[in-house]
């Protein structure tokens, strides 16, 4: 037990202070790249012995950000802009922006003189990805990094060692695809507990990681599994990294058993396959994901795919966490409303931002949640 | 107040005259989609800025929400239609037109603007990745076919080879599904024509719109934004090229007679950035014509102007438009529309429905100032739901730009 | 055997109010204190209806808190989420009522409830105040009229003026520009009562409509925004005077719950 105390603290010391890690990384001679939502190749940038860093914004004020963004701009960007202006990510190589929404797409242009020290390098995928045109784009699309990288950083790229870190990110999936289902058993890990396991994959490299994760895994399943009287959910959204958000959950008696967040599960569900080349093994990987809101799919089957998911975890309820003026996952979710309803799944829509400095009305939604669920 | 001092002689509109004959293809178009929906015709919806050549060869009849959601808010249903989305469970803070469409798709009857049901539909993101979720939705939610042309957002000054390739490619591809669903087969020789046509139509619409540089110039810019809709819905028809041919003319002779469809005298020249706001589309023409400020400059004027010899043209045309241009690129050309056209000062609409079109407007509308040396200013708006504009506030940014460009000229 | 009792806190943004049951879960007590969450107001309120009773709190069997000063308030043994303590009380006036619009100072929420008074469905206002109490205070500040005021303005309009902005400062705008072009106060009031009732009324289309409809919470007390909802809504709403203590009821009757089920 204190082992598994002492990993989930570790996990936690990680999410909670990414500039620590930050610094280690830099200190120990380590070039850092900066990789933004919603995907980003990150694989690329770890086989070029690169570290990987997740910039997905922070509860911080927006003042400086504002000069480039209007007001309805998510706060996951406008705080990434801000934390880029105010210095917080100096001796960091480069920033890998791909243009997954509008949103990113302002947030590349706005890079350029907001924060010129750091190089902005664009990652355009396709929307008609699953066919071999669209596989074609992609890998262009890597290529070009690939060659960004190699100029700003002087590292070079190789296969070989792609299909290394191609392996390395299969295994860091297969975990974290585990690490979902084994936590259901062990109700007592806190939603807070566990969003310090996903998020901690971000400032990590992905061969530490996965040790751990795979560590924490092997003491758990040694200890009696539980059943407990708490409430299942499946949380969806970009973002639930919120600490109050994390506390209500946990206050109301609630245990996440599956998630559709972007920032958590959607990164793990696809693998590159390894008997194709590297480049075109990643390639063929994002050409495979699906069940996104800026991942283009006519038949919105996003919906099905998270009841299906409560209906096999055997989940109570959905809760949507919206963050605020994100038109990909609002246009998303009247569709998914109606497909959880028809499902006879109870869901309710929690609206986030990382500038929330009151979260009484979130409290009082999920306890009514709660009482509904009874 | 507003009645000016000098008075312009009047100009007066006979049915032979452009406008006429613009306003004509406009009615007839919405007219001819009825026809065609009575015949048992299939009816496409589609998104502005897909290429147009597609459908044209084909031979398919098409509408666009976006001038359906347009019309809507110009006339006065933004709000009511926005609400009905919004009971949907939409949030207000997703694009307007796409509120107003997604209502429409539901009710289906809107008296301000109605257009026949859809049977398929018609998508291209060249000008936001919120065209594809909107008509993600409508296609579930209507239940028909949606064909996808992906044009990326493009962050270098030009399209890639690589993009070209993959959009060329996806173009290809668009004709085979639209003959499945269609049944119409393509013609190589009918393509040819309607290349013609099409660019001989952007020739003459983007003629017609470079007089505004003439001082005084001779046409009130929002004019423009109403001969538009032909722009867009009409490119390749040889009508089309017709009426933006005498536009053409009209103007020219205009400028030879100090003639102006501006009624006020032209004190002050402004460029506009941004999708009009329809809802206050009065509000702020009149705000503007009564200070004697005529908007000489847009860039919505030169986005439906595609000019191209080969089909790989095309595909860079569409790459290349206003909204899949990266700042360096979409600054530059307005610079040089500003400067082309000598306008004194830039006033931009911050439009709550386009965060791609605004999202980097403050640094792209700073540069544009600096380079042309002229005053900017912002206003809050929406392109469609009247909710988030203030006509005080704006009242008061133009106040402060028109100050500006009088003691720019020496306190006149 | 001695009598047992029963209390429910409300403790709203702006207000404080209690509910007393005796063991028959009849109402025998009521307070109200104009100060919310953050103030002695609780306080207050709980003191004032205890010796209304003439009652100590230790004659008190259980006590629920509910409201967003619910988390804060040390004297309750249990606290409840207004959502579901509107239903409980609504349900307990009115046991046909299965649409509960309840628009409180700080929340607009609309509540979906089933026959037995459980709460089905719910949704919240998005974080924009424009269909909330605060707003209408902003308005009544502007315009320099009592708050409770607004209904008697609101009957007394011909047309109702055209307050459309989503925004609060946008609407604040555009009700200084109405006064200074000369509209009628009145006109204005009802105006801004139906932009309330209009947004209220899209979220409330969000949850489906069921008849009956009741309007609960501090706004309810306006007439003006009551009959603007009506229209919107095209129905008929139900309404109590005593709208504003039906969140402290449901907290009462969950206490009454706690002991006796």
């Amino acid at each position: 037990m204190t082992k598994v105390n002492e990993l989930l603290e570790q996990f936690h010391k990680v999410a909670v202070s990414p500039e620590e890690q930050l610094k280690s990384y830099l200190s120990q001679g380590r070039k850092v790249v900066a990789c933004v939502p919603v995907y980003t190749p990150e694989e690329l940038i770890h086989s070029m012995n690169l570290v990987p860093f997740g910039a997905w914004g922070a509860e911080i004020e927006v003042r400086e950000a504002k000069k480039y963004f209007p007001a309805f701009i998510c706060s996951i960007l406008q705080t990434t802009l801000e934390m880029g202006i105010t210095g917080k990510y100096d001796g960091i190589s480069a920033i890998v922006i791909p243009s997954l929404c509008d949103s990113l797409k302002c947030l590349g242009e706005n890079w350029k003189y907001g924060v010129p020290n750091i190089p902005f390098i664009p990652m355009t995928y396709p929307q008609n990805r699953n066919n071999d045109n669209g596989r074609a784009f992609t890998k262009a699309g890597y290529l070009r990094v690939i060659d960004d990288l190699e100029k700003i950083t002087g590292k070079k790229f190789s296969e070989a060692e792609l299909a290394k870190s191609n392996k390395v990110y299969n295994l860091h999936n297969q975990a974290m695809r585990r690490l979902s289902d084994v936590l259901v058993e062990y109700p007592w890990i806190s939603a807070s507990q566990r969003n310090d396991i996903f998020k901690s994959a971000y400032y990590m490299t992905k061969e530490e990681h996965t040790t751990l994760v795979n560590q924490l895994m092997d003491l758990l399943l040694e200890m009696p599994k539980e059943t407990s009287n708490m409430k299942k959910i499946i949380t969806t959204g970009i973002i639930a990294d919120s600490r109050d958000l994390l506390t209500i959950i946990g206050e109301n008696d609630m245990q996440i058993v599956g998630d559709d967040i972007a920032h958590e599960s959607r990164q793990y569900r696809t693998d590159v396959n390894e008997s194709k080349d590297a480049l075109e093994g990643l390639a063929d990987k994002f050409s495979r994901m699906d069940n996104c809101s800026v991942l283009y799919d006519v038949d919105k089957k996003r919906g099905d795919y998270i009841a299906e998911m409560a209906k096999r975890t055997g989940a109570d309820g959905v809760v949507v966490v919206m963050t605020k003026f994100c038109d990909p996952e609002e246009f998303d979710y009247p569709i998914m409303k109606k497909k959880f309803d028809a499902a006879g799944i109870p869901s309710v829509l929690i609206e986030v931002d990382m500038q929330m400095n009151n979260y009484e009305q979130a409290r009082t939604a999920l306890q009514t949640f709660k009482d509904m669920l009874n | 107040m507003s009645e000016e001092v000098i008075k312009k002689p009047k100009y007066v509109e006979d049915p032979n005259s452009a406008k006429s004959k613009l306003n004509k293809i406009t009615s007839d178009h919405y007219s001819n989609l009825w026809m065609a929906k009575e015949k048992g015709e299939m009816i496409g919806w589609c998104a502005s800025n897909f290429p147009q050549e597609i459908f044209e060869t084909l031979g398919l009849t098409v509408c666009y929400p976006e001038n359906q959601a347009a019309a809507i808010a110009a006339r006065g249903a933004g709000e009511k239609m926005c609400l009905i989305s919004e009971g949907d469970g939409y949030s207000n803070d997703i694009c307007a037109y796409a509120r107003v469409s997604l209502a429409y798709a539901k009710i289906k009857d809107a008296p301000e603007q109605n257009m026949p049901q859809p049977d398929y539909l018609l998508c291209c993101n060249n000008i936001c990745n919120t065209m594809i979720k909107w008509y993600e939705n409508l296609s579930v939610e209507l239940n028909i076919p949606l064909v996808l042309i992906d044009i990326p957002f493009n962050p270098d000054y030009n399209p890639s080879k690589a993009e070209v390739e993959y959009v060329k490619n996806q173009f290809l591809e668009a004709i085979k599904q639209l003959e499945k669903i269609t049944g119409k087969t393509w013609s190589d020789e009918k393509f040819k024509e309607v290349m013609e046509i099409s660019n001989r139509t952007s020739r003459a619409w983007l003629k017609a719109t470079n007089f505004t540089k003439n001082t005084p110039s001779p046409l009130n810019g929002f004019d423009l934004l109403n001969h538009m809709a032909v722009a867009v819905c009409a490119r390749g028809k040889i009508e089309a090229a017709e009426a933006f041919e005498l536009l053409a003319e009209e103007y020219e002779k205009a400028v030879q007679e100090g003639t102006s469809t501006f009624r006020a005298e032209e004190k002050h020249r402004l460029m506009f950035e941004g999708i009009a706001c329809w809802p206050h589309l009065r509000v702020t023409a009149t705000e503007l014509k009564s200070r004697g400020i005529n908007m000489v400059a847009t860039i919505y004027a030169d986005a439906f102007g595609f000019i191209y010899d080969d089909l790989d043209g095309l595909i860079e045309a569409y790459c290349n438009v206003p909204n899949a241009m990266n700042l360096e690129h979409a600054r530059d050309k307005r610079v040089a529309i500003a400067k082309n056209t000598k306008a004194e000062a830039l006033l931009v609409h911050t439009n709550r429905s386009c965060k791609l079109w605004s999202g980097f407007m403050y640094e792209m509308s700073r540069q544009i100032g600096e380079a042309c040396e002229i005053p900017v200013a912002s206003f809050d708006g929406d392109q469609a739901d009247p909710r988030n504009f203030s006509e005080a506030q704006y009242a008061t940014r133009v106040q402060a730009l028109t100050e500006i460009m009088e003691s720019n000229k020496g306190g006149k | 055997m001695k009598e047992s009792y029963f209390l429910g806190i409300d403790i709203g943004s702006t207000t404080s109010k209690c509910i007393l049951l005796n063991s028959q879960r009849e109402i025998i007590g009521s307070s109200l204190v104009s100060a919310g969450t953050g103030t002695t107001g609780p306080q207050k309120a709980y003191e004032d209806i205890l010796e209304k009773a003439n009652l100590t709190a230790g004659d008190i069997s259980f006590t629920v808190a509910t409201g967003y000063g619910r988390i804060m308030f040390t004297e309750a043994n249990d606290e409840m989420s207004e959502l579901s303590c509107h239903a409980k009380g609504v349900h307990h006036i009115f046991p046909d009522v299965h649409t509960i619009i309840d628009i409180g100072g700080q929340d607009a929420k609309v509540i979906s409830i089933n026959d037995a008074g459980k709460v089905i469905n719910f949704v919240m206002n998005d974080k924009c105040a424009a269909g909330t109490g605060r707003f209408l205070d902003v308005m009544a500040t502007i315009l320099q009229i009592n708050i409770n005021d607004l209904e008697i303005h609101a009957r007394e309009a011909v047309r109702p003026a055209k307050i459309s902005s989503t925004c609060t400062v946008f609407a604040e705008s555009e009700v200084i520009s109405q006064l200074s072009s000369g509209e009628n106060v009145n006109n204005i009031v009802a105006g801004i009562c139906e932009s309330v009732a209009g947004r209220v009324a899209s979220l409330a289309k969000r949850v489906g409509i069921k008849e009956e409809i009741c309007m609960s919470g501090g706004v309810a007390k306006n007439g003006g925004v009551r009959d603007a909802m009506s229209k919107s809504l095209g129905a008929k709403l139900q309404y109590s005077p005593k709208a504003q203590y039906m969140g402290a009821l449901g907290a009462a009757l969950f206490a009454y719950d706690k002991l006796n089920i």
